[in-house]
This record gives structure tokens, C-alpha cells and sequence, in this order.
């Protein structure tokens, strides 16, 4: 008898066929990455939690459309993404894309608010994550949070390669500088 | 400004090619300024990766309820045109079939090769020839056949006369051999008339 690991592309696979119980295995394995991903984006647990339960209904109901299950991960991304992003228009149906921010900042919920991490810490770090553009913060969230590639983080935004480096880079940047003084003072 | 051959972040990020990655290794060894770039990336993204992932509140699960199921048809016909490689195998499959069906129900056909380049005069020739052979063939046997018929018709004719001859030749001899009696009944006759008148 030979064991091996199921992988994603088998309860793809099977729940492909229906069975139920495959996906929710698949779900076990992705659920925490994708709400960590919708909190740092919208900055609250109730949206993010919503927004991640249609997230895995919408791939449930277009998982047959998806080609190649090794690409899994991107496509679950860009749903998850679209949702987000539908949310903030819901909220702010004039703005346009550069306008759309999460409706709280730091002190509201921020991702590790109870770690044993020193608060101050967190707080500067969501402070600065909220200071960049919502482009901006998406690709550092997809980047250093979810460690994607360039052309998978392309997929999921909708955007060329080079645009994706060009936010990352800006982004970096200007955390670099927000961050300064808290890098100093913890390594004092 | 970078002075590396590549860009740095890329190679921070693990982004570059294989063979550009190798070159950036070498150029930060020896590169204080590009060393103290990277440096600092490392400690920004330390810094940002202080804040950890948290639980989700709630488990995300889907129950299966056979009133919302699809029957198994259905579901098999959808799995059928939801897999591109299912479909092209079942295409392929029946084309298979068709092809099989098509190849065992088609009558064998001859193999036909182009034909030749003709000589007409030649043909026309030979045409003509054989049938003049035909022709004389057929008069031959025509003429055989009436030879045959003729001789046959002489020999039954010879055949009769010989017959008919010879029946003239008996009734002749009927008729000679009566009037020689006829004859000797008169000399009879005539020889006892003299006696008696002679007595």
C-alpha cells in the first residue's frame, strides 16, 4: 500500500464530482489565510469573516471553470479580492479606486491585536499599513503576509508584473520611513 | 540608486532568474552598500511580520443536502463538459467508433491506379483487328455450319432418288413382267384358235 499526501488538486477533484466533505477539507486548509488576508484588507472581523464565507460558496459554485487546480490558490485569491473590493464600493458607491480605504483603522482590528508581540509595535505597523494607498497595501498583504509570487499576485489584482514591483517597491519605501523611528526605538 | 546588476529587491524576494540570481550573490558579497540595502528590506519586513496571522472566529463549513443535489445524470453530464480532458477522451472516443463502424460496413474498394497514357491510333488498331478476326471467326463457322447443313440436305435428296429410282425400277418390272404375261396369254390364245379350225 502506498500513503501520500492529499493534495489540493484531489479534493478539487472530488469536489468537483460533489462530494461535499472534500471541499470543507479544502476549506480547513485555506480559510485562515484568505480571512487574514480580507482582515488586513477591510480592518474588520465581521466583514472579514462574511466576505471569506462567500468567497468559498463563489468557488464552490464556479470550481468546475476552474482549468488548472495547481492554480488553485491565485484564482481563490482574485475571488476573494473582487469581494473586497465589491464591499468597498457597497460602502462607497461614488469613490473610485484610489479613494476605496477600509472604514477603521488600527484600533479597531488590527490582525495580532492579542499576540504577545509588544503593542506598540502592532499599532505603528497598522498605522503604516493604513497610510499607503489600498493598491499599495494589497500587494504588501499578498507579498510579505501570503508570500505570492509577482505573476501570481498579478492574476489575482488584475495587473501587469511591473506594476505589481512598482507598488510593492513604493510601498516598501515609504513603510521604510514610517517605520523608522519603531525599528530604532526596539532596537534600542 | 542600487549598484547591483540586478534589481535588489528582486533578489531579496527570490524573483530572479537562476543565472541573475548568482550574479547579484557574487556582487553583494562584495558590495557593503548593497549588503546594508538588503539589510534593511529584512528588518521592514520583520518589523511588518510582527503582527501574526490571527484564528478565524468561526469555521467555515458546507453541508450536503440531497434536496439541492443534482441528480447523478446531471452531475455526470456536468463533470463530462466541465473537464476539457473528459470531453476531448470522449470525443476522441467516438470518433474512434465512428471511424471503426465507418471502416467494417464500407465495401473493400480496389485500389485504382491512374490510368495509363493511351495510344488511340494503336488501340483503335487493335480494336479493328480483332474484330475483323471476330468477324472472319464467325463467317468461318457461319459457312462451316452451312456446309454441313448442305450435305446433309444433298445426301437425304441422293437418299431419296435412289429410293424413288428404285421404285420406278420395280413398278417397271411389275409392268414388263404383266405385259409379258399378257403377251403369252395371247400367244396362248392365238396357238389354240389355229387348232381348232385346223380340226
Amino acid at each position: 500500500m502506498i500513503f501520500r499526501a492529499v493534495e489540493d488538486a484531489d479534493l478539487i477533484r472530488k469536489a468537483c464530482r460533489g462530494d461535499v466533505e472534500a471541499y470543507n477539507l479544502l476549506i480547513s486548509r485555506w480559510e485562515r489565510r484568505v480571512y487574514n488576508y480580507l482582515l488586513r484588507i477591510v480592518a474588520n472581523r465581521e466583514d472579514a469573516l462574511d466576505l471569506s464565507q462567500d468567497v468559498f460558496l463563489k468557488a464552490y459554485q464556479n470550481l468546475r471553470k476552474l482549468d488548472e487546480p495547481a492554480r488553485f490558490a491565485p484564482w481563490l485569491y482574485r475571488i476573494a479580492h473582487n469581494e473586497a473590493y465589491s464591499l468597498f464600493r457597497k460602502r462607497r458607491p461614488e469613490g473610485d479606486a484610489e479613494e476605496l480605504q477600509p472604514e477603521t483603522l488600527a484600533g479597531e482590528a488590527s490582525p495580532g491585536g492579542n499576540a504577545v508581540f509588544p503593542i506598540e509595535m502592532t499599532l505603528a505597523v497598522s498605522s503604516a499599513l493604513h497610510k499607503l494607498s489600498a493598491d499599495q497595501r494589497e500587494t504588501v498583504i499578498l507579498k510579505i503576509y501570503q508570500g505570492f509570487k509577482f505573476e501570481e499576485i498579478a492574476e489575482i489584482v488584475d495587473c501587469p508584473v511591473s506594476t505589481v514591483k512598482s507598488r510593492l517597491y513604493t510601498a516598501l519605501d515609504l513603510l521604510k520611513a514610517e517605520l523608522a523611528p519603531v525599528k530604532a526605538r526596539g532596537a534600542s | 540608486m542600487s549598484c547591483s546588476p540586478f534589481e535588489l529587491r528582486d533578489f531579496y524576494f527570490k524573483e530572479l532568474a537562476e543565472n541573475e540570481r548568482r550574479l547579484t550573490e557574487v556582487h553583494v558579497k562584495t558590495c557593503a552598500h548593497c549588503r546594508e540595502e538588503l539589510e534593511r528590506l529584512r528588518v521592514t519586513e520583520a518589523v511588518l511580520l510582527t503582527v501574526p496571522d490571527e484564528e478565524i472566529p468561526q469555521r467555515i463549513g458546507f453541508v450536503s443536502d440531497p434536496v439541492f443535489r443534482a441528480s447523478p445524470f446531471r452531475r455526470g453530464w456536468e463533470a463530462l463538459w466541465g473537464s476539457a480532458a473528459r470531453l476531448g477522451f470522449a470525443s476522441a472516443g467516438m470518433l474512434s467508433v465512428a471511424l471503426m463502424v465507418f471502416a467494417l460496413s464500407r465495401p473493400v474498394s480496389q485500389i485504382s491506379t491512374p490510368a495509363p497514357a493511351v495510344d488511340r491510333a494503336a488501340l483503335e488498331a487493335d480494336f479493328s483487328k480483332r474484330l475483323n478476326e471476330g468477324i472472319a471467326k464467325a463467317v468461318a463457322a457461319s459457312e462451316a455450319r452451312q456446309l454441313s447443313v448442305t450435305k446433309e440436305l444433298l445426301a437425304a435428296a441422293e437418299h431419296r432418288d435412289e429410293l424413288e429410282r428404285a421404285a420406278i425400277m420395280v413398278r417397271v418390272a411389275e409392268y414388263l413382267d404383266v405385259e409379258k404375261k399378257r403377251m403369252n396369254i395371247r400367244i396362248l390364245a392365238s396357238n389354240g384358235d389355229v387348232n381348232g379350225e385346223s380340226r
